[in-house]
């Protein structure tokens, strides 16, 4: 029988970060959020009813009608739009847009409720398991990736049998935290969510800061458009991530950690909660860690569908069930983070590549890179080439190599137009700039950014207007709406974008369209609206001639 | 705190003092620097919206919204340059460009003009960046104090701050997000509904008059200027300080003062809503004498005290110092009360006076 | 209030009982809310389930009228758990000793035979009060409006002694005044037992004192209490000069207050409408209102603040300084020859210990709370700092009284009255201004939904509620703010003069009236047709 409102929020209260849990418990048991639901919420969580409210609207997939947990939701994102995703939504009964839900490496993603579907019509869908990563070119050496196409892998007897939890076992037995970061800082590993920050660094800065408890956050709400290699990475070698957050744990001396998962992974989610069960009925982790006496809990957390909780503190807003604005820094997480504790998050990508690290030495890691480059990057590639996919390549590798000799070119052999570059935020790069190599130095010389490492590619038929516009779009419905340049700026490029509205006369759009981009930038409050008008900037710069012609269609219309 | 004894940042060139906590925007007004803000409400949590308060700080890329950004030792601060100023613009065009009109009446709320004087400082009228409009308005909302016009909404969250962090009501919130960000009640409903009490705080933050007080929005069209007079509340014993509106003879609204001691800038319904009883036709006019009829009628001052006095003399003659009893008000003020209970002491010697404070 | 209203923010355990301060002192409760925000706990003693209860951690529900034995019980807690702060104790306060004694009998499960509340939710209340750093209480009229008005804020004196939590930021013991000058009527001495500035009035010296100012004798008695003045109606007293309050409604027992009236030889009624009071009178005064008169008032918090004037009154209305200084110049009294509020005030402050470091021009931004004993004087914000006024805080050994009415077969239902956030004591202003019956258009009785079954009512539907003194109609509110046999309506109706029902008694020491508790029956009835 199903549980009471009373017994669901006694279940969930006395845990922490109870709110997305028990709201994703109604969401499963009634089918939608029902008012009467929420209300049971604001009092037994003490979250006052308007406040709640607000909050539930902010993210996609909370439904508010009956029925509305299982109605289809079809992956809008510009890659599976290339796919024919317009139709297939028209053609799914009560089926609505979401976007991008990271599978650009295969046919369209429809979800339905914890189990997601794909297929490119509505009579051919089917569930599909995460495509494993193609090999890697000429045997390059891997670290996340070293050991994720053994079908094993996934279960604890199998990630053991590979060297799994040594690397665990051996810092919780015998190496001191400081032991333990000073490896990752030699390592040169720096965060690979896209802000790039020193993994070491930021450990060491929990670890030596004031109060606690203190807490290890993976993001694992991986939203960025075209970017789809945490799912790869957690759902093909998951106790990879729990180890190294386990490490994380005991560099910064906490016993907690949460992962927050994004909502339309729900497969990943099931996969995570075995992977996470099985460790802690093996004494690995939970209250007594290999038996040292050492707590160490690992909870995880769905998100429900907003692309700024990929923003580190609107995540750890969400996590605390508030608003999932981002907060105002500083203070910084290291310092103030969930709870108001000391708080290290850390992409999925970083915390899996902590125990290789830690198991096969600093120096090792340095070398996979190239050059003076230290490591690796996984790149989720995908757009028009022959062999979509995550591809783990060191730092430093020419981004032509990987297009041309990694992904095996640009489909029918058309010539490359443009790629995105860290998902849609570090906007286009194209003409003579793709003549890059894949490190931060390289890319950011051209004025975008590898952040994650989502590569979208387009070839020459591709209209960039379009693909402009459904990227700011995408940015526009993901503003939070808490600063002013990002929540207005967003809206009125994507609305000069479509032809909506904006200056008939091309100087005047220009001029209109650079003002916005420029005060976006340099003014927005976080790292979408900062990134947004990159969009726009490329576009331009690259593209004046189709800009032009946008432009005078526009005329041509009135 | 003796560490926060010579801790100076340099503003503008100048080498300023401050106190550790406070934030640059909060060390820049000390200075008069006059930084522009739209989402700033100095008894509120800093919130960085509007991002009109950004700075130059040497070192940094991009400019910092100094409402958020502490000051600290040593800072390097630019308040006003040719690219902040561009910024400045540009978001105020911005903003602009989301809503139904600029010009606000002033009788809309304390803060009502804050929009329209920077539109206007910055000259940001420009009909630039047109484009979609942002909120609904809630003209189904019947209640009759507090006007919902959120076309004119600039989504600072202000209103939805002040209910949180001033009043502890936590009646509104912001629902969606983006561009379609809307200020709402639980379920979005009305606000009668809700938690709201009717304290008017929304009102009165509000820098553009989304919200606005109807009451005294019936006085706009009344072509005498506004004027204030700093008083008490005559409801509780709180005592908070108000700013009585005023065209011409006619109360037309009240502003809770900000910086009253008692209530620094709070009031509840009656405080902020229930002043019509001043003009109301019941008042009385004129004294009031019971005539041979047995009938209470109008008649001067002369006749009422005359009579009044006669007839409270004339128990005291026949029965006694002792049989006039007066009853002071806890409604009236001090000089009430004080010249009361003299007139039985000094006229009568007698202390045959109380208040109404045991009832 | 012990201390300012800036300390409510500061407490680190709240303590409020008999006080529905956030539908009566919204303003305050503002402050509360943030200190709890802040990590303050709150305990709420209160028989309904009020706005502060949903703020609270501990909810003590008493019984109506049951608020002493609470407050023993808590003592002999924190007795008994060793809190007491004994150095404050030693230095600060006498018959510590005797209380301590005093207590041991008040077990908690004495409390909770008497009060309702569970032996353990006294303890817990008892226990947290006890180890609070800076513990704060907060009562309204919910305390004092019994007839054991006085022993229930003896009860709380001695909590906050035995703890050591007054005289500090954040502490103390507060009442939070009703309207919006009550303090002020008592600090210029508008009660029978004080010379302004609260000098006895059987203190010889003071006698002496104003003899003098005033150049005449005045008693060495103290006068008689409005209530007892009001049973000596038409008897002792003959005439009343009534300012400013609608006695007839607002006072216990309508129908007693009316005669009353009624058998005087004259009154005088000065007020801003004719209300039910003023209809009895004789000659009545048109008075200033809210923006018509400069002034001063006194709030909760002893703060002195100026009133100004804004707009002119309507019609030949006059300030009240003005009409009483006029008729005493009239009855021929000496020294009443003023030309404005300023000099009444300055005179004031001349003679008021408390008032002393004042004078007009000084009030000007409010920024003083009195005692300020001489000009140059900061003002006292906080009371009790480093001595009591009056040496040592004493401790009183209170005991429980039974209401002066308990509820039997033929009244079994407990009445309780109070305030609702959108009115105002007889609406004479609230009822007068638009908009505020959106909020509220009219009075109900508000009933525990299993007592509405019970007694056969429906909620929204009429019954007749009565006690010893009269009866009412009134339309039944079901809800749970109401516990299973009691009962709660404003006295801001006129239609629904609940206080024809009230006035059971008063308590020996202030004679207040004992407004909070009126044992009732209550039987379905007809609407009422008409109007």
């Amino acid at each position: 029988m199903a549980q009471t409102n009373q017994q669901l929020i006694a279940e969930y209260a006395s845990q922490e970060a109870p709110l997305l849990p028990l709201l994703h418990a109604f969401h499963e048991r009634d089918g939608y959020l029902s008012e009467e639901a929420l209300r049971a919420t604001s009092d037994g969580l003490k979250i006052p009813i308007a406040e709640l409210f607000g909050t539930v609207t902010f993210y996609h997939h909370f439904a508010r009608e009956p029925g509305g947990h299982l109605a289809p939701r079809v992956c809008t994102g510009f890659i599976c739009r290339m796919n024919g995703a317009e139709e297939l939504l028209e053609s799914l009964d009560g089926a609505t847009g979401m976007p991008c839900s990271g599978r650009c490496d295969e046919p369209i993603p429809v979800l339905r409720g914890k189990q997601t579907l794909v297929g490119t019509s509505a009579d051919a869908l089917e569930p599909r398991d995460t495509p494993v990563p193609p090999p890697s070119a000429d045997g390059v050496e891997e670290c996340v990736f070293a050991h994720i196409r053994d079908p094993a892998r996934k279960t604890l007897e199998g990630y053991r049998a590979t060297g799994g939890y040594v690397a665990l076992e051996r810092a919780v037995r015998a190496m001191t935290p400081e032991e333990l970061i000073s490896v990752i800082d030699d390592s040169g590993l720096a965060g690979r969510g896209g802000a790039g920050f020193p993994t070491g660094r930021k450990l060491r800065a929990v670890l030596d800061a004031e109060g606690g408890p203190k807490t290890v956050v993976c993001n694992a709400d991986e939203g960025e458009p075209g970017c789809f290699k945490d799912r790869a990475l957690m759902d093909h070698d998951p106790h990879a991530l729990l180890e190294g957050m386990a490490l994380a744990c005991v560099a910064t001396g906490a016993e907690r950690a949460f992962i927050y998962l994004r909502y339309e992974y729900p497969e990943t989610d099931a996969g995570l909660a075995v992977a996470i069960a099985e460790t802690e009925a093996a004494g690995i982790l939970g209250d007594d860690a290999f038996g040292s006496g050492r707590r160490i809990k690992i909870y995880l957390r769905r998100g429900a569908g907003a692309y700024i909780c990929g923003e580190e503190t609107s995540l750890l807003n969400s996590l605390e069930g508030a608003h999932p604005f981002p907060r105002n820094r500083p203070p910084y997480p290291v310092t103030h983070g969930y709870e108001g504790t000391p708080t290290a998050v850390n992409n999925v990508e970083t915390l899996s590549s902590l125990p290789p690290i830690v198991a096969n030495g600093a120096e090792w890691y340095r070398d996979l890179g190239m050059g003076e480059h230290a490591g690796t990057k996984v790149i989720s590639l995908s757009g028009d080439v022959n062999r979509p996919g995550n591809y783990e390549v060191p730092l430093g590798l020419p981004l032509s190599e990987l297009i041309e000799q990694w992904a095996g070119g640009i489909r029918n052999g058309y010539a490359i137009q443009a790629v995105t570059m860290a998902g849609l935020s570090g906007g286009f790069l194209a003409g003579d700039d793709l003549d890059v190599t894949l490190d931060e130095a390289s890319i950011r010389s051209k004025g975008s950014f590898l952040g994650a490492g989502g590569i979208m590619v387009f070839d020459e038929t591709r209209h960039m207007i379009e693909v402009a516009h459904s990227a700011m779009e995408f940015f526009a419905e993901e503003s939070c709406g808490k600063c002013f340049p990002c929540r207005i700026g967003t809206q009125r490029l994507t609305e000069r974008l479509a032809g909506d509205a904006g200056p008939a006369d091309f100087t005047m759009w220009l001029d209109e369209v650079a003002d916005l981009n420029l005060t976006m930038k340099e003014t927005s409050a976080c790292g979408l609206g900062q990134a947004a008008p990159l969009i726009t900037e490329s576009l331009v710069r690259y593209f004046p001639e189709v800009v032009r012609a946008h432009v005078a269609g526009r005329l041509d219309d009135e | 705190m003796s560490d926060n004894s010579g801790l100076t940042l340099f503003l503008d060139g100048e080498e300023v003092g401050f106190t550790r906590g406070e934030s640059i925007f909060q060390v820049s007004e000390r200075h008069q620097k006059d930084i522009p803000t739209l989402c700033y409400d100095e008894r509120l949590e800093a919130f960085g919206a509007c991002r009109l308060c950004i700075v130059e700080l040497e070192g940094a890329r991009y400019p910092v919204a100094s409402c958020t950004t502490k000051a600290e030792p040593g800072m390097r601060v630019t308040s006003k340059s040719g690219r902040l100023e561009m910024h400045r613009r540009v978001l105020l065009e911005m903003v602009v460009s989301e809503n139904r009109e600029v010009d606000v009446n002033e009788l809309a709320g304390y803060a009502s003009q804050e929009m329209t004087t920077l539109v206007d400082r910055y000259d940001a009228r420009t009909g630039r960046f047109a484009g979609g409009k942002s909120g609904t308005s809630r003209a189904d909302d019947p209640n009759p104090f507090i006007l919902r016009d959120y076309e004119q909404c600039i989504s600072c969250y202000r209103c939805v701050r002040v209910c949180a962090e001033q009043e502890g009501d936590y009646a509104i919130s912001v629902m969606n997000r983006g561009f379609d960000t809307q200020i709402t009640t639980e379920f979005g409903g009305l606000l009668v509904d809700s938690a709201c009490t009717f304290c008017g705080q929304c009102i009165q933050t509000c820098p553009t008059g989304a919200l606005a007080d109807i009451k005294a929005l019936r006085a706009k069209d009344v072509e005498e200027p506004v004027e204030k007079t700093r008083s008490i509340c005559p409801y509780c014993g709180v005592g908070c300080a108000v700013d009585i509106m005023t065209k011409g003879d006619r109360i037309v609204g009240i502003q809770p003062a900000m910086d009253g001691p008692a209530n620094e800038g709070a009031l509840c319904v009656k405080g902020q809503f229930a002043f019509d009883f001043v003009h109301h036709p019941d008042r009385l006019k004129t004294p009031f004498v019971r005539n041979d009829h047995g009938q209470l009628v109008p008649a001067s001052w002369d006749e009422a005290l005359d009579k009044a006095a006669a007839g409270l003399l004339a128990a005291v003659n026949e029965h006694g110092r002792h049989s006039l009893y007066a009853v002071a008000s806890g409604r009236a003020p001090n000089e009430a009360g004080f010249l009361m209970q003299k007139l039985v002491r000094a006229g009568l010697g007698t202390s045959y006076i109380d208040n109404c404070s045991r009832a | 209030m012990s201390n300012p209203l800036k300390d409510m923010e500061k407490p680190d355990v709240i303590f409020c009982i008999g006080t529905n301060m956030t539908e009566c002192h919204p303003v305050a409760a503002t402050r509360l809310k943030k200190a709890i925000a802040n990590g303050a706990k709150m305990i709420v003693a209160d028989p309904r389930e009020i706005g502060l209860t949903k703020l609270a951690d501990i909810n003590l529900q008493l019984r109506v009228g049951s608020d002493s034995a609470l407050l023993l019980g808590m003592a002999h807690v924190i007795h008994r758990e060793g809190l007491v702060d004994e150095g404050f104790m030693l230095d600060r306060t006498t018959e510590a000793e005797a209380f301590l004694k005093h207590i041991e009998e008040f077990t908690p499960e004495w409390a909770s035979e008497v009060t309702g509340i569970a032996p353990e939710l006294i303890e817990e209340a008892a226990l947290l009060y006890g180890r609070a750093e800076r513990g704060a209480i907060y009562y309204t009229l919910g305390i004092t409006e019994h007839i054991c008005g006085v022993d229930n804020v003896q009860g709380l004196c001695n909590l906050a002694l035995m703890t050591g939590n007054i005289g500090r930021e954040g502490t103390g013991i507060n009442p939070m005044r009703g309207q919006n000058n009550i303090q002020g009527a008592g600090d210029v001495g508008a009660i029978p037992n004080n010379y302004p500035g609260f000098q006895a009035v059987t203190d010889p010296a003071n006698q002496a004192k104003f003899s003098k100012a005033w150049g005449r004798e005045i008693d060495h008695e103290n006068g008689i209490t409005k209530v007892r003045a009001l049973e000596q109606a038409g008897e002792q007293i003959r005439a009343m000069f009534i300012d400013g309050e609608n006695t007839v409604v607002t006072d216990p027992d309508r129908e007693h207050c009316e005669r009353a009236l009624e058998s005087l030889d004259f009154l005088v009624v000065c007020d801003l409408f004719m209300t039910e009071t003023a209809e009895f009178a004789d000659v009545v005064f048109p008075a200033t209102g809210f923006g018509e008169t400069d002034g001063t008032q006194t709030n909760t918090e002893r703060r002195v603040q100026r009133l100004r004037k804004a707009v002119p009154p309507p019609g030949e209305a006059k300030p009240d300084w003005w009409i009483i200084s006029r008729l005493a110049q009239r009855m021929n009294f000496k020294g009443f020859e003023y030309s404005g509020a300023d000099e009444v005030f300055n005179e004031l402050c001349s003679l008021s210990g408390t008032y002393a470091g004042l004078n007009w021009d000084r009030v000007e931004f409010g920024e003083y709370q009195w005692p300020v004993p001489e000009e140059g004087h900061p003002g006292t914000p906080r009371l009790h700092e480093d001595r009591f006024i009056n040496g040592r805080g004493i401790f009183k050994l209170i005991r429980y009284r039974d209401p002066a009415e308990t509820i039997d077969d033929d009244y079994p239902v407990w009445l309780t009255t109070g305030r609702r956030l959108a009115h105002y004591h007889s609406r004479t202003q609230t009822g007068r201004s638009e908009g505020l019956d959106y909020l509220r258009p009219h009075e109900t009785l508000e009933v525990h939904p299993d007592d509405v079954a019970a007694w056969g009512a429906s909620d929204g539907g009429w019954v007749n509620m009565s006690s010893r003194r009269g009866s009412v109609r009134i339309r039944i509110e079901s809800t749970t703010r109401s516990p299973r046999g009691t009962v709660f309506s404003s006295f801001s109706f006129n239609d629904v003069p609940v206080n024809v029902l009230t006035g059971s008694g008063y308590d020996p020491v202030t004679d207040t009236a004992e407004l909070k508790v009126c044992p009732v029956r209550i039987e379905p009835a007809i609407e009422p047709t008409g109007d």
